[in-house]
């Protein structure tokens, strides 16, 4: 049974998300497992982090002990003071969204679909959510990665034909990195490129709620 | 008789400035208006706006130098406070007026004859009062005050007071009435050098020239609670606190509660999830935040982008009140959010963006395709008060802010009747780089200084 097998864990996704940044980039993570794509940047590349915290360039979380409530990312972490960072009310750090300046944006998702329509502020079932910035860098960014688990909590696809929850944005997502596979969102539809190492083209599949096309060239998981 | 000497540019500004408060945010026109903030005495509290991006300045030849408290501005950051309803007074140099408060501005025609609006129209159309500046009559000897524009408008209906070389007209439905004469003048050689017929005001009066010195209210407030002593019940209400506890205005959160104002809607980003996140909490504390207002149950409807908690089993006090009907939500994408209130702040009714389009949010919302894509019409909020968190204010009301704690802050300021900033401390105008100010006291009614040793946790 696919279920049965070991999955990649959130740090290998993270560190996959961090091979799509473009050096010298524009880049803003979202909550959750895009938080944790800042620390696997590659050696000697240069990305540059945006928070609609309202900082520019930040740098990793603050250590124990030397917090400080005026130096947060989008999550309302703390952050460490490193040279260059550059500060900004909310309307000019959603500006910078809008108005295309931000390259890449990574989000979690709670669903995507064959079209690439991104579903990842409300879950019906608790009748309220958090939009916080995700629509503007729906809307914005010149791409969105999504970085998520493949499958929910019951097993059940996240990538499906149409979402069935609140839509985020439409026809916004470029690129689907998960714990099990690499799909790229094409105008023809959905793409697998890569596989978690030890999974099948047809496992991976069987556990999408979408046809996949396959690449002429899909391969395992690159790191 | 040949009437008696004309005023001198220096006396016409005088007599301009006699019409300013303390207080007063007067935006000034090119030409004769740049004199006017060198006639101002010291302390006068009166608030200069040159369109060329300065707040607070007086001129020195050809450049304008800040005063302390000075703000250098963006140009449309400058125009923006004209639209935005932030400036009393405007004062231009038409290069003719009529009857009705109609204007030429005096750039469009006199020198190049071609249409150079500039800031005129935004000077005629922002503030809540427009005094034009000129001489009596051209260099030919003809009036400046005509019946017919013949150069093009800048402003239709837009005076209210025309100050001269010669007297002082008001624009009144049925025309000009003169208010004052120059010394010397009498009512006959004024209209005899006025285009139009003038009506004589029965007090009637001489020009004068001296300004009181005033001193300029104070903004500073020694108590939290007295800065709100005029919120009242079913006020719409702005408070800063983007998710922790950096630039969240806990005093004015607590002056708030005590205040016990009801029925209250909120603009905020989140409505209360500090107590949930606890980031920097110490054990056995609860973070102060919005949630305090729901737990008193002032609060009727949040207007905001991160109501809720981001962990569905860990439910925020603003959450349970939902789940209870006890309070409606409003949810905004978050630079929606901040958009809304620029836009309001500056002016701007409504403004279209893509955020949204096609989702939930757009849903009862007129929307429009430009370049083959989708923008929904949001409009831009205000409010009745914004309490908002600073770093350092000088007495001026201009404010500075630490690190990311400014990202709400300093978009709201602009947006309410009565900002109020909670700040670490309050100094003297020119403590403050002018260079580093963020929000211009223009902004800023009131001021509280959060007491030493205040603790964000209870």
């Amino acid at each position: 049974m696919a279920e049965q097998k070991a999955r990649l864990d959130r740090d290998v996704i993270a560190m996959r998300v961090a091979k799509e940044l473009p050096d010298g980039g524009y880049v803003n993570l979202g909550i959750g497992i895009p938080t944790l794509v800042s620390g696997f940047v590659t050696e000697g590349s240069m990305v540059f982090f945006h928070s609609e915290s309202g900082v520019l360039n930040c740098g990793p979380l603050a250590e124990e002990g030397h917090e400080d409530i005026d130096l947060i990312n989008a999550g309302g972490q703390f952050l460490q003071p490193v040279p260059g960072m550059a500060f900004f009310n909310s309307a000019e750090g959603f500006a910078m969204i809008r108005g295309g300046h931000v390259d890449v944006t990574v989000l979690g998702a709670h669903q995507v679909s064959a079209k690439g329509d991104l579903a990842n502020w409300m879950l019906p079932d608790r009748g309220v959510g958090n939009i916080g910035g995700a629509m503007d860098l729906a809307a914005g960014a010149k791409a969105v990665i999504v970085a998520m688990e493949h499958t929910d909590r019951e097993n059940q696809p996240k990538i499906v034909q149409e979402c069935t929850y609140p839509i985020t944005g439409h026809g916004c997502v470029t690129l689907v990195i998960t714990d099990l596979a690499v799909i790229r969102c094409t105008a023809q539809g959905l793409v697998l490129e890569e596989v978690a190492p030890g999974w099948t083209v047809a496992e991976v599949q069987a556990l999408t709620g979408a046809k996949l096309a396959v690449s002429a060239q899909v391969k395992e998981y690159q790191l | 008789m040949p009437p008696a000497q004309r005023l001198s540019d220096d006396q016409i500004a005088r007599r301009v400035a006699r019409e300013l408060s303390p207080g007063q945010v007067v935006a000034l026109g090119f030409g004769l208006p740049g004199l006017v903030p060198g006639v101002l005495p010291e302390r006068t509290g009166v608030f200069c706006l040159s369109e060329s991006g300065a707040l607070g300045y007086v001129n020195a030849g050809q450049t304008v130098k800040l005063r302390p408290g000075g703000t250098p501005l963006g140009l449309a950051e400058a125009v923006a406070m004209l639209r935005g309803g932030r400036v009393d007074c405007a004062v231009v140099q038409p290069a003719q007026v009529n009857a009705a408060g109609d204007f030429s501005h005096w750039t469009t025609a006199a020198t190049t004859g071609v249409f150079a609006p500039g800031a005129g129209l935004d000077l005629a159309a922002g503030p809540k009062r427009v005094i034009a500046m000129l001489r009596h009559t051209a260099e030919d000897g003809s009036p400046n005050i005509v019946p017919e524009l013949t150069f093009p408008v800048d402003g239709i209906n837009a005076l209210h007071l025309i100050i001269t070389d010669i007297a002082v007209l008001s624009v009144i439905p049925r025309g000009l009435e003169l208010m004052e004469v120059a010394p010397g003048w009498r009512a006959d050689d004024v209209s005899a050098l006025t285009g139009v017929p003038l009506r004589r005001n029965p007090d009637m009066g001489e020009m004068t020239f001296d300004m009181e010195p005033s001193r300029f209210p104070s903004k500073v407030f020694s108590e939290a609670r007295d800065a709100l002593h005029d919120l009242s019940d079913g006020a719409t209400v702005m408070i800063d606190g983007f998710a922790g506890p950096g630039g969240m205005p806990h005093c004015l959160l607590v002056a708030l509660r005590d205040h016990g104002a009801r029925d209250l809607t909120m603009i905020s980003n989140t409505a209360g999830i500090a107590r949930i996140t606890n980031f920097g909490t110490p054990p056995g504390k609860l973070a102060i935040d919005h949630s305090i207002l729901i737990d008193s149950k002032q609060i009727k409807k949040a207007i905001a982008s991160y109501p809720v908690s981001p962990s569905a089993s860990r439910p925020s006090a603003f959450e349970l009140a939902y789940r209870r009907g006890e309070v409606e939500l409003e949810l905004v994408p978050q630079g929606t959010l901040a958009e809304r209130l620029r836009a309001g702040g500056a002016g701007v009714a409504a403004f279209y963006t893509p955020t949204g389009a096609g989702t939930l949010i757009a849903q009862g919302k007129e929307t429009r395709v430009f370049n083959g894509k989708e923008y929904v019409l949001e409009k831009g909020l205000r409010a009745d008060f914004c309490l908002i968190r600073g770093h350092k204010a000088d007495t001026m009301g201009n404010v500075i802010y630490k690190g990311t704690s400014r990202n709400f802050n300093s978009v709201m300021a602009p947006a309410a009747r009565v900002t109020v900033v909670e700040v670490d401390e309050v100094v003297e105008p020119g403590m403050l780089d002018s260079e580093q100010i963020v929000t211009p006291g223009v902004y800023i009614s009131r001021i509280v200084v959060r007491p030493p040793g205040f603790s964000p946790y209870e």
